[in-house]
């Protein structure tokens, strides 16, 4: 089987070798580059299958990257990034990272992101599907019906409630920003109106978590968004 | 209120003044002549006219007029004139009675304009400072406030790169070492455990490099660093230098210039060599693999050295020429300076001007040939300026300290 291929970008070198030789060890093919723009070259030579990015870099950066790559290709995106820049960070999923990991972080956690990642970019389902029936985890969703099963049994919902519910699942694993969900589900007008969606997400998981104080489905990722999992 | 009624004293004091005179001078009339009185009374007028103003210069005018004629000019007691020509006199008197009044109440005014004028210029004088205190006070607040976002960026960057690559490093092999019953999530040749050793040797020095720098500085900025003078040869200290850059300048030419009868300097070669360092570290940073750095070192005038540093690189814009010597002012937290983006600590430039100024010289940027030019001068000095035992040697360049090298 041919390995996976990931590429790397970081403009401090100590970073890029260390990742290199963790990620190799690990069983994938991997590259780096040291900044945006020699990143996006690579990336057209030798598609990737994933791309882990730093943020601030000279020549393009990170958010810019994460612009680019989006506007050629869905594959995963990781940003590496510190805490304290939780502003960054949103900026850099709204323009389509999948996922970002705080520095510094162990080895084996990058591991299971990138696992997770390359394991949604091969599910079908993970990209806008018009199957009738979703099937995900815990869940089923018959949605010519709008019917939908947690742990076998049914819940109802709102309508609002019903399509935050189909984008978490659809895009289950990745995290998603206050103002993607906002633009998905209220639209682009609403984007700004956090209140609304922590409304929904409340009555969301009393209808659907077993305990919603802890929740375990919709998974809250402070100051940015929500990552939902969907559950084995 | 109070001015009326100053005005009614000061006209009352311009008529007492005026019976003073005349209750003095009228029982001894005939002792003294016209012209004697006449002058008395001119001088009452010229006081009142100084020290009261035009109004009691005029009053003082009429009344020592009138004096004049009814106590002094015969016949006395009358407000007849004997003598046409004491006509004359009583107008004269009356006239420059007049005159002096008006002209000395006008100096006075004049004088009290410009006493105003001066203390309105104080005041704004005043003014003006303290709201240039103000803004200085504002300016350092914003500067620490500068400084202190610029520190959290620093401990953001540079400790925490280095713990990212000593973590990452640490965990693989963790990682690697809880491998057992061929269960194996990772796998790691000879080569690859090597390397992540070497990373985490190598960022444990970079954040021991960090920790040094910020002594360095704290001890700079606290007035407490101690220069070991001694006589060294400029050509020994950016040896040193260069060669301690070496590993640094593998992409780049590098030329020396040092003036051939460039004295020797009571320095501290260490310290001095630390400065070089940084500057052909910083140079090779910011400056394209493959052009040249240039070195050199002359001699101003009979008691300053200066040492230049230039490269090719884009330089350092005006407004910024100042701020790269401040600390943890990186080039690249502005975005504009370089294509690489810097390594450094953010320190290093800090404390190379610490250095410069503890040996009584200044340092600075400008623009070179074909880039930015970082210069520094010195004085040469002296065996006065001694914190320990001299040790002169000969002046032909091959002194050294034997114990610092």
């Amino acid at each position: 089987m041919e390995r996976l291929r990931i590429l790397i970008v970081d403009d401090e070198p100590q970073i890029t070798r260390v990742l290199r030789t963790g990620l190799k060890g690990h069983g994938y093919d991997v590259r780096s580059a040291s900044d945006g723009t020699s990143a996006l070259e690579t990336f057209g030579d030798w598609h990737p299958d994933l791309v882990v990015t730093d943020l601030a870099m000279p020549n393009l950066d990170g958010i810019d990257l994460c612009r680019s790559i989006r506007s050629l290709s869905q594959i995963p995106i990781i940003v590496l990034s510190v805490r304290g820049e939780e502003r960054t960070k949103v900026e850099a999923l709204d323009a389509g990272a999948d996922d970002y990991i705080t520095k510094p972080f162990g080895i084996d956690e990058l591991v299971a992101r990138v696992r997770a990642a390359l394991r949604r970019a091969s599910m079908p389902s993970n990209q806008e599907t018009t199957e009738a029936v979703l099937l995900t985890g815990h869940f089923q969703i018959d949605r010519g019906a709008r019917k939908v099963t947690v742990r076998d049994s049914e819940v109802h919902l709102t309508p609002k409630e019903y399509d935050l519910l189909v984008h978490f699942i659809l895009h289950a694993g990745r995290v998603l920003t206050h103002r993607t969900l906002l633009g998905a589900v209220w639209g682009g007008n609403y984007t700004e109106q956090t209140e609304y969606l922590r409304v929904f997400v409340g009555n969301l998981r009393k209808k659907i978590e077993p305990d919603p104080s802890k929740p375990r489905y919709i998974l809250t990722e402070p100051w940015i968004g929500y990552r939902f999992d969907p559950g084995k | 209120m109070t001015i009326l009624s100053k005005k009614i004293t000061n006209f009352n004091l311009a008529a007492l003044c005026i019976a003073g005179v005349t209750i003095v001078l009228g029982p001894i009339t005939h002792q003294v002549n016209s012209t004697t009185v006449a002058l008395a009374l001119l001088v009452v007028v010229l006081f009142s006219a100084t020290l009261w103003g035009s109004g009691p210069a005029v009053l003082a005018s009429v009344l020592g007029m009138l004096s004049f004629n009814f106590f002094f000019l015969p016949p006395l007691h009358t407000w007849t004139i004997e003598d046409p020509h004491n006509w004359v006199a009583l107008a004269a008197f009356l006239v420059t009675a007049l005159t002096v009044g008006h002209l000395s109440a006008r100096a006075r005014r004049r004088a009290e304009e410009a006493e105003a004028g001066r203390l309105e210029i104080e005041r704004l004088y005043q003014e003006l400072r303290r709201a240039f205190e103000r803004a200085s006070h504002a300016e350092a607040l914003k500067q620490s406030e500068r400084l202190k976002s610029a520190l959290l960026d620093a401990v953001t960057h540079d400790i925490r790169t280095p713990l990212t690559a000593i973590k990452a490093s640490v965990t693989t092999l963790l990682e690697e070492a809880s491998n057992h019953n061929g269960d194996k999530k990772i796998s790691l040749d000879a080569a690859a455990r090597r390397e992540m050793l070497e990373v985490i040797n190598e960022e444990s020095d970079r954040l021991n490099r960090f920790a040094e720098g910020l002594l360095e500085l704290a001890r700079i900025e606290a007035g407490e660093l101690q220069l070991q003078r001694r006589w060294g040869a400029m050509e020994e200290i950016i040896a040193r230098a260069l060669e301690r850059a070496a590993p640094l300048l593998s992409g780049h030419r590098i030329a020396v210039h040092i003036d051939k009868d460039l004295p020797v300097a009571r320095v501290d070669a260490k310290a001095l060599s630390e400065v070089i360092y940084t500057l052909v570290d910083n140079a090779s940073k910011f400056s394209p693999t493959g052009s040249t750095i240039s070195v050199s070192a002359l001699k101003t005038d009979n008691e300053t050295i200066q040492v230049s540093v230039e490269d090719e690189g884009p330089g350092v814009p005006e407004d910024l020429r100042r701020r790269v010597f401040d600390k943890f002012f990186r080039a690249t937290t502005n975005g504009d300076l370089s294509a690489r983006r810097a390594t450094g600590t953010g320190l290093g430039l800090a404390i190379a001007k610490g250095i410069v100024e503890a040996h009584g010289g200044r340092i600075w940027i400008e623009s070179g040939s074909k880039g930015p030019r970082f210069m520094f001068t010195f004085p040469i000095g002296n065996d006065d300026i001694t914190t320990e035992l001299n040790q002169p040697e000969g002046h032909d360049g091959t002194t050294a300290n034997p114990d610092r090298r």
